[in-house]
């Protein structure tokens, strides 16, 4: 039975791709639940492929149409890759169930099927970025990806959001653009595509000094490019106005899962492609770490400056993207495990925000932080869950941004030269997260003397459900972290 | 000298490449007109395919499909990346579609395709929020 | 059976407030009755345990090196009974005291999950342990400040977060550091620094002094103190007993884990370190009651004195010898039981005669003459007057001071005490003074009822035990010796 599980990464692909033919052709409320079971199903299928890897204790190589190795197109997945699958789809359920009210509002009543192709467009790419083990078929989902999350943008019919999906998609066509120029240059240095033969390939040809500054180019075209994407400091300003004017499901999906869809990737031609003797050896993880580092520090600020709550939820999430790169660039085994354990924390967080941001806006009427004030008296289930995540941002103890926040410093340890530095990044960091976050929960808990209606519970049922069990599934693994720790340790020896 | 110049005359095609790449790439960051920044996507995407191409011509051989029963690889040209150039264009295509329909749709609105402009607009439109 | 007691005292306060927290509805009455019995439950826990056993219990592992887990010891039990006592007789008062505004029941809870969490951090087995409830304590405390939900009190409460939260964040720095250089995070006399700790001297020095400045703040040290005077009056009283008696000490204990049980007093002796912490107490000391001093809004004359008196505690931690340490703690004792009395005698102020300023209070002595009198017995306590308490703890700090060896500071320390206990006569006796004999143009006013026994007797009790305390001394200065013995 055990042994069937080797297709399932396929399957879900294959699966995506039916029911997001299938939801243009369906209408909205039948898109809605293929959609909705689909992610269900997705995350099953994830769970038997963990299990799967966890059975084998080894990473499989799935060839695809029978053709030997160096040619075939391949998946490839051990234990971290369809941990990041299942959550994946998880988020995905509970955004798109969590942001249903304002999906209802924001949607036009005759297209709303198109909303759920575009979704489970997006889970297909994120699958696929998971799981592929060829980089030009990383490169085509990373552009099916792009447009299905532009998608996912501009179905929100308002001036602003139209604009910020434009910004979004020049932004990540740079992205794109520069990763495709680098696939490109590895193929003409290595001749391949197919992950182990070109890390084969690389690994030999560094080794014998031939083509450096192709290689160089290529792996820093690449990540450059992811980074773009993911939207790593400098280019971080197409987040606010993406993330902010969106519908909160979006924003939810957009931030929490496309951009680590994007850094996964990365992590996964570290380890593949490049392998971390290059990677770290040629200084391209420095410069990961610097920016990474910026990226914080700026994020932070620039969130604690922002008046509009939404958009500093989305500079914080510029801080947190940072907070990956930092990781990786700090060393390939603490460092590296910080970050994907970050990415998985931020996945769980970030959408709880927007969700719970989501419904506090509609409480309070308003988007900037002194309209808020009191809305938490308005919708209490909001105000909690908007305090949770927050807290979970900030690093407060039994939450998975605490433990976070742990490994992060743990890494630290491993590379004692940068030690001083990263724990100073940390700490400001921290204050400042504490800082603009607390404002807002100080403001949201502030009683107003005109008190317009409460909202009930089995008004916001969708949204209480999903956003309960984001946030057990944050404090779950920040309680008890220990397990995930070691899942991805193993995750990580695999990849 | 000589060999210099031979050198650089071999990677003719990757050094105009990367330059249309460039010009593609500053067009698509710099200017703040929508249609430019289109043109300059596609420019770049272009160049793109235009070194992957380079990559499956060699020099002095025969087109990768099987003539007088000689299958010989050593005769042939690289096949795969006319293919992953087939791919590329594809999705270029799609993802200039999908930006003209979003400029579009901005044009609709502010008849305007001036980035710049389209934002002061969206602004006053919202307020700060 | 332990066990299960160590873990009720913890558990306890904690259900009692959701109990609280479910009761927002109900009835005064039933919220007070509900209050009080689980104070007075927790109470009796803390007295059983003073005379029970040690205990341990493992709570549970976040990740294989951070544990949860509970332990007990004897200065635990020092904490726990200051807590729990201190915590008790300001909720007796407080069901008076609260009694004209509105929102008791969540007062109530938020009181009960504050006592919670310092429970919990008294009797942490762990540096891990204990953050996560000082993180607690910050965060389930913040509320008591921001019960009055005005304008100020919410700057107050976040000036209060934001200190707290950077304060917590420089100790955590230490905290991750620490755990690399120490065999285990569990407390244990002496510390349990690695054999190679002392290869990476500088880099621990600053971590560690990083780390006890970050758990400074909550207890008012400089230069982490701004929060102290700006949070605590606004509170309601009682809060403000239990945040500046009680709650501030939580700081204390921190640093009392992090020094003598982490690192080591003898890793610390005579570094620069050493001398910085006992310069800023020193300056934090003599700051304090100069600004107290100057105060006329009662309330914050109170908390500024709070921030002098807390860092007299952090002096003789730092000084690192016996008599030191345990002055300092018996001046967590000692302290607890004057700054409860005397807040709640300015509460009893604000309440029966509405007023908040010093230079009003005319005459108070004739109109309240038992809570005058419980507040100048106190004061003198508070001054450190023979035979009160407060003369005692000052005179182990004293000592403690001269035994460092560390030149200029050893005879600073005492002089600054000295002024400093001026200064503290000075902003608390002319309270006395104009209350009791207001002067020959003043009509005296009815006297007032005040505000029943509720209010008077746990202001009463307190001033008494504050005079008996220092009076009977004796065994109490013994057993805190033995329990500072293997620390130094």
């Amino acid at each position: 039975m055990i042994a069937f599980f080797v297709n399932f990464p396929l399957f879900s692909i294959v699966l995506c791709l039916l029911c997001a033919v299938l939801c243009a052709l369906l209408k909205g409320k039948a898109a809605r639940i293929v959609s909705l079971s689909l992610c269900g199903v997705v995350a099953v299928l994830a769970f038997c492929v963990l299990v799967y890897g966890l059975q084998t204790g080894a990473a499989t190589e799935y060839p695809m149409g029978h053709y030997p190795h160096p040619w075939g197109n391949e998946l490839r997945f051990g234990i971290a890759e369809p941990l990041v699958a299942l959550v994946f789809a998880v988020v995905m359920l509970l955004c798109l169930i969590g942001g249903k009210q304002q999906l209802d509002v924001d949607l036009e009543p005759g297209k709303r099927n198109l909303y759920y192709v575009m979704c489970d467009l997006v889970l297909v790419s994120l699958l696929a970025l998971a799981y592929t083990n060829d980089v030009f078929t990383g490169y085509v989902f990373i552009e099916i990806c792009t447009i299905a999350s532009c998608g996912l943008l501009m179905i929100r019919q308002i001036g602003r959001t139209t604009l910020a999906a434009t910004r979004y998609m020049i932004f990540s066509l740079i992205g794109s653009g520069l990763f495709l120029l680098g696939v490109i240059l590895l193929y003409g240095v290595t001749g391949q595509l197919l992950m182990p033969s070109l890390k084969a390939a690389i690994a030999a040809l560094w080794e014998g000094g031939q083509y450096r500054t192709a290689l160089l180019s290529a792996m820093t075209l690449m990540t450059v490019g992811l980074a773009i994407k993911s939207g790593l400091f400098p280019f971080h300003l197409w987040m606010p106005d993406t993330y902010a004017y969106s519908t909160p499901a979006s924003a939810g999906i957009l931030s929490g899962l496309v951009s680590k869809g994007y850094s996964f990737l990365l992590i996964k031609l570290v380890f593949g492609v490049f392998g971390t003797d290059v990677f770290y050896g040629s200084g391209v993880s420095n410069v990961l770490y610097v920016f990474g580092a910026l990226g914080i520090i700026v994020g932070s600020i620039s969130a604690a400056r922002e008046k509009d709550v939404f958009r500093m939820i989305a500079f914080s999430s510029a801080a947190q993207i940072g907070y990956l790169y930092f990781g990786i660039g700090l060393t390939p085994a603490l460092g590296m495990l910080a970050a994907i354990f970050h990415l998985l924390t931020h996945a769980v967080t970030k959408p709880l925000l927007f969700l719970a941001a989501g419904q506090l806006g509609e409480a309070a009427g308003g988007r900037l932080r002194h309209t808020w004030r009191g809305a938490a008296h308005r919708n209490r289930t909001a105000g909690l869950m908007f305090s949770l995540g927050a807290f979970s941002m900030i690093g407060i103890p039994l939450t998975m941004g605490f433990v976070s926040k742990y490994r992060f410093a743990l890494a630290a340890f491993e590379r004692p030269t940068l030690l001083v530095v990263t724990l100073i990044v940390l700490a400001v960091s921290t204050v400042l997260n504490a800082m603009y976050f607390m404002r807002v929960i100080i403001g949201i808990y502030t009683p107003v003397p005109e008190r317009r209606t409460r909202m009930t519970l089995r008004e916001q049922r969708p949204f209480a459900v999903s956003s309960l069990l984001l946030a057990l599934l944050n404090l779950s693994a920040g309680v008890a972290a220990q397990p995930l720790v070691l899942l991805l340790e193993r995750g990580l020896s695999l990849l | 000298m000589q060999g210099f110049w031979e050198q650089v005359w071999n990677v003719r095609i990757p050094i105009a490449a990367v330059l249309l790449f460039a010009v593609g790439f500053v067009t698509l960051l710099l200017h703040r007109n929508l249609l430019k920044k289109i043109i300059g996507l596609n420019i770049m995407d272009t160049a793109a395919y235009l070194m992957l191409t380079s990559f499956g011509y060699i020099e002095g051989r025969l087109s990768p499909i099987i003539q007088n029963g000689n299958t010989d690889p050593a005769l042939y040209g690289n096949p795969l990346p006319a293919g992953l150039v087939l791919t590329g264009i594809v999705v270029s295509v799609s993802v200039t579609a999908v930006l003209l329909a979003l400029t579009v749709r901005l044009y609709a609105r502010y008849h305007s395709l001036n980035l710049d402009e389209i934002y002061a607009m969206a602004q006053k439109e919202h307020g700060l929020g | 059976m332990n066990q299960v007691l160590l873990l009720s005292i913890v558990l306890l306060p904690l259900l009692g407030g959701v109990l609280l927290a479910l009761m927002r509805r109900a009835e005064k009455r039933a919220a007070d009755t509900a209050f009080l019995s689980v104070l007075a439950l927790e109470a009796a826990a803390v007295t059983a345990y003073l005379c029970l056993p040690d205990a341990t219990v493992r709570l549970f592992s976040m990740t294989d090196a951070l544990t949860v887990s509970l332990a007990s010891d004897g200065i635990s039990r020092v904490f726990l009974a200051v807590g729990a006592y201190g915590f008790l007789l300001s909720g007796v008062y407080a069901t008076r005291y609260m009694a004209r505004g509105e929102r008791q029941a969540s007062f109530y809870g938020w009181m009960l999950f504050s006592l919670g969490a310092l429970c919990g951090m008294d009797l942490s087995q762990n540096l891990i342990t204990m953050y996560l409830f000082f993180e607690a304590a910050t965060l389930l405390s913040m509320p008591l400040v921001l019960h009055d939900r005005t304008e100020e009190s919410i700057r107050a409460a976040l000036k209060y977060l934001f200190y707290s939260i950077a304060g917590a964040f420089l100790a955590l720095l230490a905290i991750f550091v620490l755990g690399r250089f120490t065999t285990t995070l569990d407390f244990a006399a002496g510390g349990t620094l690695t054999a190679d700790a002392a290869a990476h001297r500088t880099l621990l020095e600053i971590v560690v002094f990083l780390g006890v400045i970050g758990f400074g703040a909550k207890a008012g040290l400089y230069p982490l103190h701004g929060w102290l005077p700006t949070a605590h009056p606004v509170a309601p009283a009682p809060a403000s007993a239990a945040l500046s008696g009680i709650i501030a000490k939580a700081g204390v204990l921190a640093i009392l884990r992090l020094v003598f049980y982490i690192v080591g007093a003898d890793f610390l002796r005579g570094t620069w370190v050493q001398i910085a912490w006992m310069s800023l107490a020193l300056l934090t000391v003599f700051m304090g009651s100069m600004m107290a001093y100057r105060e006329d809004l009662f309330k914050k004359r109170l908390a500024y004195s709070s921030v002098s008196q807390i860092s007299y505690v952090l002096v003789g931690l730092f000084t690192l010898t016996p008599s030191g340490v345990t002055g300092g703690i018996l001046h967590v004792i000692f302290h607890a039981c004057i700054k409860i009395c005397l807040f709640l005698v300015a509460g009893s102020v604000i309440v029966n005669l509405e007023k908040t300023r010093v230079s009003d209070l005319v005459g108070v002595g004739k109109q309240m003459p038992i809570t005058l009198f419980s507040f100048t017995i106190a004061s003198l306590g508070l001054i450190g007057i023979p035979p009160a308490s407060g003369f005692v703890s000052k005179w182990y700090l004293a000592l403690g001071a001269l035994d460092t060896g560390i030149p200029v500071l050893n005879w600073l320390v005492p002089i600054v005490l000295l002024v400093s206990a001026l200064l503290t006569a000075g902003y608390l006796l002319p309270i006395t003074i104009r209350g009791f004999f207001p002067g020959k143009d003043f009509s005296a006013p009815p006297k007032t009822d005040e505000g029943t026994a509720v209010m008077w007797l746990p202001i009463a009790i307190l001033g008494a035990a504050s005079l008996l305390l220092g009076v009977c001394s004796g065994p109490l200065v013994d057993w805190i010796f033995t329990l500072v013995a293997p620390l130094v």
